[in-house]
């Protein structure tokens, strides 16, 4: 019936909506033909023509309404009186193209600000995972005292798949890493991205391969069996020209032949935000790509290199899958008391994992400060339309008083009035698109220069024009909703008298003034966020890195990449650092894991401190650790302040041995030398290793981290197949580079230099340009928000002086002298400012708060911040204040006295 | 949009209104809403026909006792076009002259059969409380 009834009907609202004029002039003909049947039978009966016209329209009981009726049956009214307030709002911004660019320009940037940041907050933490049904699928994490967000091991993940039933399938894969790729024998490898995934990977997050097969289930059983490799769409177009026969191809990955089998879909770029995985090896491979020599993949529970996934089944809660995993964990421990001690296991949805609270957490603390900046600034943006729209409301009393009193419902004005903001929104919204587009691009162009490449997630799609329309249809209501209700709410006797009338009353001051002193506190606001991250990060740039970073080179070898094993591994070093130290110009040398403030993340080292109580509830602690050679602490100029650094006699037959930092010392031995105390790897039962030496705390991994413990274990006795070659020039470091280049020849002419390059410029990309980026986005919202909030306040001066230039203009005539004018009209302005700055100061104490408890280390209060910032935004405010107000002291008293 | 077939609203003020004939004008004996659509549709159902020769059908039909307010005739018309019970066409009357000739839709049929049962129930319901007070 519904359906039917609309297959009627639906031709008639079209044909209502797009044949507007043809229907008016049939409605008309309709009726006139009554009529004229009407008046043809009057005057049968008698009448003259005149009575018989009359008596036809008497009877119709008035043309007009009879239309307005029939039209309003049509159902499409609504739309129809809203195409003619487009028209007339059109119209009339037509006629202020100044005022309706400044609008739009202002929204612009609020919404483009805004839709910029909402890019980044839904490319770190909304966008859902880019396979089919993405909220069933769940994050499984070990959790620890020192990790709430560990990974699980090898066996620990079997354990799960296989003993848990609230799941349709439990997969697993190991974090991306780099792999050396050769497509044929012949050439040298290269670094290519590469993941480790489960067998039922792809099954069971549902994706379809775009070209050939993707694993089965079998595939990931036997270690070392099937050496087979899914490639990456977007790795497929680039190095194999989005070759159709490409499965069956055999390609070398770290040495060894792989068979690709197929080609992930174009939807499916990688689970991962950050980086997208050229191809994708099942687990079973591993002995090929493990990153740690230490453990055995397939067998140490505790080699917890997986992150763990599982698709919920439909009719599971994430309260059941959670305690049943919570009863499995309990298990582990029970069974291993020695790995699993204290040891849980957890269950969270996606947007748990993306705004989790650990260092692996990522930005999000810093994209959600953007956000509330940036809309902040769109705030700051619509009060000051709003102010404007206000302002200009009241030079149309006149006209809103009579459509009031012809009897235009208020209803209907305000619709009018807001049909004006929602398209100066639009125009806004347009603008806002652009300037967020501008945006993006921008934070796209940074590149991280990592080796393999970073992904940015924020990106201009439809989740982003969706909130850029949302954000324009909220700032029309925002700023368009209080003028329209106010303006419309005139009296219209006093309205009708006169152009412009100030109604008595302090209620419809309090608005504007309110606008003012928001808009002023808001951007103190912004202003202090922006400064005080600058001066932060300035700050902890001058406090300094706590090494040396001029004149150092670096080159990162994998020596897996040409199938060396471990020992050929410590061999190819061992031979790397002598000859290089050899080579002219070089003045040290050492090797590292990791060096400082770079890309990667240093490994976690878990030990037991001699002599320290261990809590009863622990096993163990962990600490951040790096293995480096008996060159590094010279190499980096980082001093060691106690006992000794590594010597070549620390060899893996030699007593183990640790170097440690302050910081390290401090916590575990406070008030007692370290030197001479052991720590126990692992668990108390662990490899006893003795601290030789306590070097000076430097910054690992920002320049604005509080300082951390720190372990260094030598290489010689910690063997670890990738590592970095520092090397500490006389002149330009990347002068060393072809010498370099020899001494490696003359080792492998095989192996690839990875990430050759000068510290230095690890250090500026890394450590300040990336956090140099964040701060120019807040400082740019800082000024933004400063320009808006001017403009605002002297759009609100000036306009109050305009509308009190007739009593002005008495007050003169009456004797005033223009300080006094000037005195008049500033001193609202000044106490305006003042309330707005009081406000602006407390809500920048809280902001620091915020910064200093999310960001930086510091504590305390800037002054400095607001001794620069409140004077000069208050010097600003002033200005824009004063220009107005000079006007007002000039007018002339007779002019200002006829003014109407 | 749809009649319950329970309830019948009375008339309120303003809305479609048949008058019937040969009673005081000032005060318009006014018949129960819906009843004008249902008179339109039946006389609709019998042939196509123009605003005005359906004024005059209604009036010779009923023996002169119905007569519709012309004000309220074609706003009735509409109504019963855009909800699809009738349609328009243009057409030559006897007279050459271009009038718009509406007629029953396939729906308005349907709904015509409901809305007569509907006053069916009615009217024998109304007499029935008539004839009980007489007894």
């Amino acid at each position: 019936m519904r359906i039917e009834h609309w297959w009627f009907t639906a031709p008639l609202r079209l044909r209502s909506m797009l044949r507007r004029g043809r229907l008016e002039q049939e409605l008309d003909e309709e009726l006139q033909f009554h009529l004229e049947h009407k008046i043809e039978e009057g005057i049968a009966a008698g009448l003259s023509p005149k009575d018989a016209r009359n008596r036809a329209m008497r009877a119709m009981g008035g043309l007009e309404q009879r239309k307005e009726e029939i039209r309003d049956t049509r159902r499409i009214h609504w739309l129809t009186d809203f195409l003619d307030d487009v028209r007339y709002a059109l119209r009339s911004l037509r006629r202020t193209p100044a005022f309706t660019a400044f609008v739009a320009i202002t929204l612009a940037v609020g919404i483009g600000m805004t839709s910029t940041t909402f890019s980044m907050v839904d490319g770190l933490i909304f966008r859902p995972y880019p396979v089919p049904h993405p909220r069933g699928v769940v994050s499984l994490v070990s959790t620890s005292h020192d990790n709430a967000f560990d990974a699980f091991s090898y066996r620990e993940y079997l354990d799960i798949r296989y003993h848990t039933t609230r799941y349709q399938g439990v997969i697993a894969n190991a974090p991306l890493a780099a792999v050396g790729f050769s497509a044929d024998p012949a050439s040298t490898p290269r670094v290519r991205g590469g993941m480790m995934v489960s067998g039922n990977y792809f099954q069971v997050l549902g994706v379809e391969p775009r070209l050939g097969r993707v694993f089965r289930a079998d595939e990931d059983r036997v270690p070392g069996r099937d050496a087979v490799v899914v490639l990456g769409p977007e790795f497929w177009k680039q190095e194999f020209s989005s070759d159709p026969s490409v499965a069956g191809k055999t390609i070398r990955l770290n040495g060894k032949e792989f068979t690709v089998i197929g080609v992930a879909p174009d939807t499916f770029p990688g689970m991962q935000i950050f980086g997208h995985p050229d191809f994708y090896m099942p687990l079973a491979m591993a002995s090929v790509f493990s990153t740690n020599p230490q453990k055995n993949f397939f067998e140490d529970r505790d080699a917890r290199d997986l992150e763990v996934k599982a698709r919920l089944k439909p009719d599971t809660t994430l309260q059941q899958a959670r305690s049943e995993l919570a009863v499995l964990a309990q298990r582990f421990e029970r069974e291993y008391p020695q790995l699993n001690r204290n040891r849980g296991a957890a269950v969270h949805t996606q947007f748990e994992m993306q705004t989790r609270n650990d260092a692996g957490g990522g930005p999000w603390k810093f994209i959600v400060i953007f956000a509330i900046l940036a809309l902040a600034v769109l705030l700051v943006a619509c009060t000051n339309v709003a102010g404007l729209l206000l302002s200009r409301a009241r030079t149309r009393t006149r006209e809103i008083a009579v459509r009031l009193a012809i009897g235009a419902g208020r209803f209907r004005l305000v619709r009018l009035l807001l049909t004006e903001s929602l398209i100066l929104a639009c125009l806004g919204g347009l603008g806002g698109l652009a300037v967020g587009y501008a945006g993006i691009s921008f934070l796209s162009t940074f590149r991280i220069p990592s080796e393999l490449p970073v992904t940015v997630p924020f990106r201009m799609d439809a989740r982003v024009l969706l909130a850029c329309l949302a954000l324009s249809l909220l700032s029309a209501l925002l700023c368009g909703l209080a003028p329209a209700l106010q303006s419309t709410r005139a009296d219209l006797l006093i309205a009708l008298k006169a152009a412009d009338v100030d109604v008595p009353g302090r209620k419809r001051l309090w608005g504007r003034n309110l606008l003012v002193i928001a808009q002023v506190s808001t951007s103190l606001m912004l202003l202090t966020a922006s400064f005080l991250m600058v001066r932060g990060f300035n700050r902890s740039l001058v406090e300094g890195t706590g090494f040396a970073k001029d004149h150092l080179l670096m080159v990162r070898f994998d020596p897996r990449l040409v199938q060396y094993n471990a020992a050929q591994s410590q061999q190819f070093y061992k031979l790397l650092a002598e000859r290089v130290r050899a080579v002219s110009g070089v003045q040290a040398s050492a090797l590292t894991q990791n060096p400082p403030l770079g890309l990667d993340n240093f490994d976690g080292l878990a030990f037991v401190p001699g002599g320290f109580q261990l809590p009863r509830d622990r096993e163990n602690f962990t600490s951040t650790m790096d293995t480096i050679d008996e060159g590094y602490f010279e190499t980096m100029g980082i001093a060691v302040l106690r006992g000794r650094a590594f010597f070549a006699s620390d060899t893996a037959l030699s007593p183990r041995v640790a170097v440690v930092n302050e910081q390290f010392a401090k916590h575990y031995w406070p008030g007692a030398d370290p030197i001479g105390k052991h720590i126990r790897l692992d668990h108390r039962a662990g490899t006893p290793v003795e601290i030789v030496g306590v070097a000076q705390t430097i910054k690992y991994r920002s320049t604005t981290e509080r300082p951390r413990d720190f372990i260094y274990l030598p290489l010689a006795q910690h063997p670890i197949p990738r590592m970095v070659l520092l090397l500490r020039s006389y002149g330009d470091p990347q002068q060393l580079v072809k010498s370099v280049k020899d001494v490696v020849r003359t080792l492998d002419p095989n192996l690839p230099m990875l990430q050759t390059r000068s510290y230095e410029e690890l250090y500026r990309y890394n450590a300040v340009e990336g956090p140099g980026v964040a701060i120019e986005l807040v400082g740019t919202m800082g000024a933004v928000g400063l320009l808006l909030a001017i403009a605002g306040l002297y759009g609100l001066v000036a306009y109050n002086v305009s509308r009190r230039t007739r009593e002005i203009g008495i007050r003169m005539a009456l004797g005033a002298g223009p300080a006094d004018v000037l005195r008049l009209v500033l001193g609202k302005g000044l106490a305006l400012v003042g309330m707005g700055t009081v406000i602006g100061l407390a809500m920048g104490f809280a902001v620091e708060r915020l910064l200093n408890s999310m960001l930086f280390n510091i504590g305390g209060v800037d002054v400095l911040a607001y001794v620069v910032v409140v004077p000069s935004l208050f010097v600003a405010a002033m200005l824009a204040a004063y220009v107005p107000a000079r006007r007002a002291s000039r007018i002339a008293p007779i002019l200002a006295l006829r003014h109407d | 949009m749809f009649a319950q077939p329970e309830k019948f609203p009375l008339l309120t003020e303003g809305s479609p209104r048949i008058l019937i004939s040969d009673t005081d004008m000032s005060k318009p004996n006014d018949l129960v809403q819906g009843t004008l659509d249902l008179l339109l549709l039946k006389i609709l159902a019998l042939e196509p026909l123009h605003g005005w020769a359906i004024t005059l059908r209604l009036k010779s039909v009923s023996g002169d006792v119905l007569q519709v307010s012309e004000g309220s005739l074609y706003p009735a018309l509409h109504k019963l076009e855009q909800e699809g019970w009738i349609t328009a066409e243009w057409k030559q009357t006897e007279n050459n002259r271009r009038a718009k000739f509406y007629s029953l839709t396939r729906l308005g049929k349907r709904h015509l059969v409901s809305e007569v049962a509907n006053w069916e129930r009615l009217s024998s319901a109304i007499s029935r409380v008539i004839q009980t007070s007489e007894v």
